[in-house]
């Protein structure tokens, strides 16, 4: 095809602006060699890819020509479709795996050869892991099941049994034992059990108390390290199991056939020797228990017997291990004896201690944030000024965890740091003292506190006389006062104050707010999308309908299109009685009684790009379809902007427009652009709303995590002016509300938008649909 | 069309109530002094229970009326009706508590539309009044009476919001789900069945009330359980009557449906 065919095709997928000169040569170039057929079938995916992320098509059109030695064109939409999930469930990474190896990803699953995949169980796994453990843990793929305490890792596809059923079981299983292992501290987490633990020939406990590495310290204690770790995890996974069978005994008794089938397939006992005989004696052992078949006894040696017994008794702990491992080692290992590890049992997975460790340090730190943030937010500012006050002098005790009960460890004082003037110990903590003022530490708080003292044995001082300093308003670098700054000469727009925490006042026309227009795209994003939901489209609509016919008769009215019976007889029970009938006697057909307005605020920020930012936009499709079938006037606006100068919002629809297909276009241009400056544009609409004529005035919004500008907006100060414009809001008589979507709650969430409703959406593939089941619950 | 006898209200058998904190404590006191009391707390958890416990502990008749967004200030104070010829009063369910001194529960209180609610305003303060305007009566509430309201603030519908005039009248108690080993001993009572597996029902209800991030609204009430367990006894299979009873019941999303009945299949 000619070039500038290409090029103009080309344009109609990608505007041109949207891409660099260089860019755009070699794309033209890349796609002039194709016949016409096939160059119209990339294009057409190009379509579908480029709102997705542009980084994720530049990457398909790499690859594009290794996928195509083997897919034919017809092939090529369905391979997209692939590559997209990859996409949306893992990132980029995932997506360009996906792409390498068009065999085994994309041919053989379609060729039916694959058994479960974990992109097709997650849409199950994760709210069952979830729900029984209680904690938000992720779900992630990897070579094999395994743990580092935060997520859970599991294998990208279970092919045990033909059907989805079984291998769905196994997945069950193996996420299962994978938080049984968390729950039973297979890592040794919990500082006072681990400081609990003393084991022959470990080195002398470091003055800190620090627990970290009891792990590394208990294995470094065998000449052969690896050797030692399989026979704990061995152990481990014995002690798991039995706790899994009181906790979980359906899920244990359903797995019993697939427990006989590892056995069936573990090596013959007859062919081994030394420690590999005693370890697979072990493991088959447990199958046999865990099959309920029993088949497999022990045997005679009384060591090995004990060693299990140890383990699998239901009072076993962290510290029976340690010696079961120590005691098996030193019975069958005889000093560093030639070790080919066999197979490990399926379910118990990979021994992972070092990932381990650094998502516990990680969560260390956040949790450290966390509670300094939270504890910041609800202290007093004068008296938490005061104790920062008081920090200079080090005589004086600042800040004094109270304990719950009368249970104080006196060992934490010597482990506390010498700089920090007050030692700090508790086992739970509930309140926490100023000067003389008690504070009582609200629930997640003082949650929070127990996470943090279980993993380190006590809240650290400093933790608390940061948190006053900050909310003191003292040595805070990045809030310090207002900054001049450039751009300052940007003119036109509407001004708006902006609150500053710190002075409880406003920033008087701090912020300058610009309107700006969509341009509407052409494009297959809105039919896409319609077609992706068509069945959930349908049954919208069905259900917004109903909203709509719902109140139909309202009885008892001075006319209307019949007679109410009941008013009626009241009546003339009335005229009887010798009082005054009412006039009320009607029934009416009400059309308008849904007298709402509703404003929905779009997130355009950066931060939006990709999955987030296409769902942001699908349930905006989804919600104009159905509530162009109920009948509620409602608009819709983007915001974005860089600094307090340039805050924008844009204008996609207005109360009075129709829905159409340029709104529809509008919808569609949509895309990232700066910063999250919340404050501005909440303060604008509020302005709008007020002036609706509505019963019910409905604000929503639709952001994607913390509000956060270039300039000093952002933290606690970004959060509190966000929470202020929120306030505003509701006491001007609107109902706010934020659908927020990120990957687990935070905290500021709370706290930010307490005094109104939210509701927060960490599975982004369920936000084109839940958005307007939001808006149905809220509105009915 | 006969007015209700006040005997009928009366609760004769001790309701079965655990309490969960000082509840009972918190309405006694409310009810020697005559103030109103608003139950917070999500459905299934026991409010309506308690308001009887509290009925048959202060031995006074319960009247309970459901509310809708129909219900008219007639449906609650009364209305003349004709009978062969002749007009007679027929006292509403809140006159009748008002004249003998009976506690008028009104369950859920905020699907009713908000001019009805308003004519319990000088019931709910200390004047203790209600006026029966068709018949020109004043009734003035005596010591026994008791009004009490209860809604459930898991809703978050803008529409359904009690107005402030309305709930600063009250006294008000939170009930929430009992804390596991009471939860327990509630189904067990109840459902009259074993330890073991009204301890396997409250860990399965346990796990479904964590999922509100991931879409649930509400998580499974003991009112739930309490149907899984009866359905048990009756020699329904456990897990299958635990998805009609609780799976079924919570959800119509096909994702969660899977995981609860999975979570139920892990512990049953």
């Amino acid at each position: 095809m000619e070039r500038v065919a290409t090029a103009v095709s080309l344009q109609q997928v990608i505007p041109d602006h949207q891409l660099n000169e260089w860019e755009h040569e070699e794309l033209i170039e890349q796609l002039a060699a194709y016949d016409e057929q096939l160059e119209r079938a990339v294009l057409a995916q190009i379509a579908v890819i480029w709102p997705v992320s542009h980084a994720l098509c530049f990457a398909f059109l790499e690859q594009l020509h290794n996928g195509l030695r083997c897919l034919e064109t017809k092939e090529l939409a369905e391979w997209v479709k692939g590559i997209l999930h990859a996409y949306e469930a893992d990132g980029l990474r995932a997506a360009r795996l996906y792409m390498a190896d068009v065999e085994n990803n994309f041919l053989c699953p379609r060729r039916g050869e694959s058994g479960l995949t974990f992109a097709e169980a997650q849409g199950r796994l994760v709210p069952y892991i979830r729900g029984i453990s209680g904690r938000g843990l992720q779900l992630e793929v990897s070579a094999a099941a395994a743990t580092d305490t935060s997520t859970i890792f599991l294998p990208r596809d279970v092919r045990f049994y033909r059907d989805h059923t079984g291998n769905f079981q196994v997945y069950k299983l193996l996420a299962t034992y994978q938080w049984a292992f968390i729950s039973q501290d297979l890592y040794c987490q919990n500082h006072a059990q681990s400081a609990a633990i003393h084991f022959p020939g470990g080195r002398q406990q470091s003055r800190e108390g620090d627990s970290d590495d009891i792990l590394v310290r208990f294995f470094s204690i065998f000449p052969h390290q690896q050797l030692a770790q399989d026979i704990y995890h061995l152990l481990q996974t014995l002690r798991v199991s039995l706790f899994m069978q009181q906790e979980y005994p359906g899920l244990m008794r359903d797995l019993g056939p697939f427990f006989a089938l590892l056995l069936e397939n573990r090596p013959d006992l007859q062919r081994l020797a030394g420690i590999d005989y005693q370890l697979e004696k072990i493991r088959q052992w447990l199958l046999g228990q865990l099959s309920g078949e029993k088949a497999s006894a022990l045997g005679g040696d009384p060591q090995l017997r004990n060693i299990v017994a140890a383990a699998w008794n239901g009072r076993a702990d962290n510290g029976d291990i340690f010696m079961a491992t120590r005691g098996f080692y030193d019975a069958f290992c005889h000093d560093k004896p030639a070790y080919e590890p066999l197979q490990p049992l399926f379910f118990q997975g990979e021994f992972r201690p070092r990932e381990a460790h650094r998502a516990r340090l990680a969560r260390r730190e956040s949790n450290r944030q966390k509670f300094i943030e939270a504890l910041a937010a609800i202290l007093p500012p004068q008296a938490a000024a005061e104790a920062a006050e008081a920090e200079k002098e080090p005589k004086q005790p600042v800040a004094n965890v109270v304990e719950n009960g009368a249970n104080v460890t006196p060992a934490q004082h010597h482990a506390t740091n010498q700089a920090e003037p007050d030692p700090q110990s508790a086992e739970e903590p509930r309140f926490i003292c100023l000067d003389d003022a008690q504070l009582e530490l609200p629930e997640e708080l003082r949650e929070l506190a127990r996470e943090i003292e279980e993993d380190l044995g006590s809240l650290p001082s400093f933790y608390i006389s940061s948190a006053s300093q900050r909310a003191g308003g003292q040595s805070r670098s990045p809030l310090k006062g207002p900054q001049q700054e450039e751009g300052e000469g940007l003119q036109g727009g509407l001004l708006y104050d902006e609150w500053d925490f710190r002075r409880q006042g406003f920033r008087k026309n701090w912020c300058r707010l610009h309107r700006k227009q969509l341009h509407a795209v052409k494009g297959t994003f809105v039919s896409s999308t319609l077609e992706k939901y068509r069945g959930q489209i349908m049954q919208l609509k069905r259900q917004f309908e109903m909203m709509r016919t719902q109140h139909l008769f309202i009885g008892r009215q001075r006319d209307g299109e019949d007679v109410d019976l009941d008013a009626l007889t009241e009546a003339y029970a009335d005229i009887r009685a010798g009082l005054v009938p009412s006039d009320r006697l009607f029934v009416r057909l009400q059309r308008d009684q849904r007298d709402i307005a509703a404003l929905f605020l779009v997130d355009m920020s950066s931060s939006t790009e990709g999955w987030v930012g296409t769902a942001l936009k699908e349930s905006l499709v989804l919600l104009s379809e159905a509530l162009d079938s109920l009948g509620d006037r409602y608009a819709i606006y983007g915001f974005s902007g860089m600094r307090r100068t340039r805050s924008e919002i844009y204008h996609i629809k207005e109360f009075t427009e129709p829905y159409s297909d340029e709104i529809r276009g509008r919808i569609a241009a949509i895309a990232p652009v700066d910063y999250t400056r919340m404050g501005p544009p909440i303060r604008h609409f509020t302005g709008v709303l007020s002036k609706v004529e509505a019963k019910v005035r409905l604000l929503i919004i639709l952001t994607d995590g913390k509000p956060e500008d270039y300039d000093d907006y952002k933290g606690e100060y970004a959060i509190e002016d966000t929470r202020h414009a929120l306030i505003e809001a509701k006491n001007a008589g609107i109902h706010p509300f934020c659908i927020t979507i990120d990957r687990e709650a935070q905290d500021y969430m709370g706290h930010m938008f307490g005094e109104i409703n939210y509701t927060f959406i960490n599975d982004v593939r369920k936000l084109p649909l839940r958005v307007p089941e939001i808006y149905r619950l809220l509105t009915s | 069309m006969q007015s209700q006898k006040i005997e009928e209200h009366f609760i004769t058998e001790k309701p079965f109530y655990l309490p969960q904190k000082n509840e009972l404590a918190v309405a006694l006191a409310a009810y020697g002094n005559g103030l109103p009391l608003l139950l917070k707390g999500p459905t299934g958890s026991g409010k309506t229970r308690f308001m009887q416990f509290l009925a048959w502990t202060v031995k006074r008749p319960l009247i309970t009326v459901s509310c809708h967004d129909d219900l008219s200030t007639s449906d609650l104070v009364g209305r003349y009706l004709i009978r062969g010829g002749e007009t007679f009063w027929l006292d509403g369910p809140m006159t009748l508590a008002v004249r003998y001194g009976a506690i008028c529960y009104l369950d859920e209180v905020v699907e009713a539309r908000k001019d009805t609610t308003v004519v319990i305003h000088p019931l709910a303060d200390d004047r203790r009044q209600l006026a029966i305007e068709k018949r020109g009566e004043l009734l003035t509430a005596p010591r026994e009476f008791m009004l009490a309201v209860s809604y459930n603030p898991g809703y978050q519908s803008v529409l359904k919001d009690m107005k402030q005039s309305t709930r600063q009248r009250f006294v008000a108690l939170e009930l929430n789900y009992p804390p596991p080993e009471l939860e327990r001993d509630i189904i067990r009572h109840e459902a009259g069945i074993e330890e073991p597996l009204a301890h396997s029902l409250v860990r399965i209800a346990a796990m479904t009330r964590g999922l509100k991030d991931s879409g649930l609204q509400e998580g499974a009430s003991t009112r739930l359980l309490v149907h899984a367990g009866l359905l048990i006894r009756e020699g329904i299979p456990p897990r299958e009557a635990c998805h009609v009873t609780i799976t079924e019941a919570l959800t119509d999303d096909h994702e969660l449906v899977g995981a609860i009945d999975e979570m139920i299949s892990s512990v049953i």
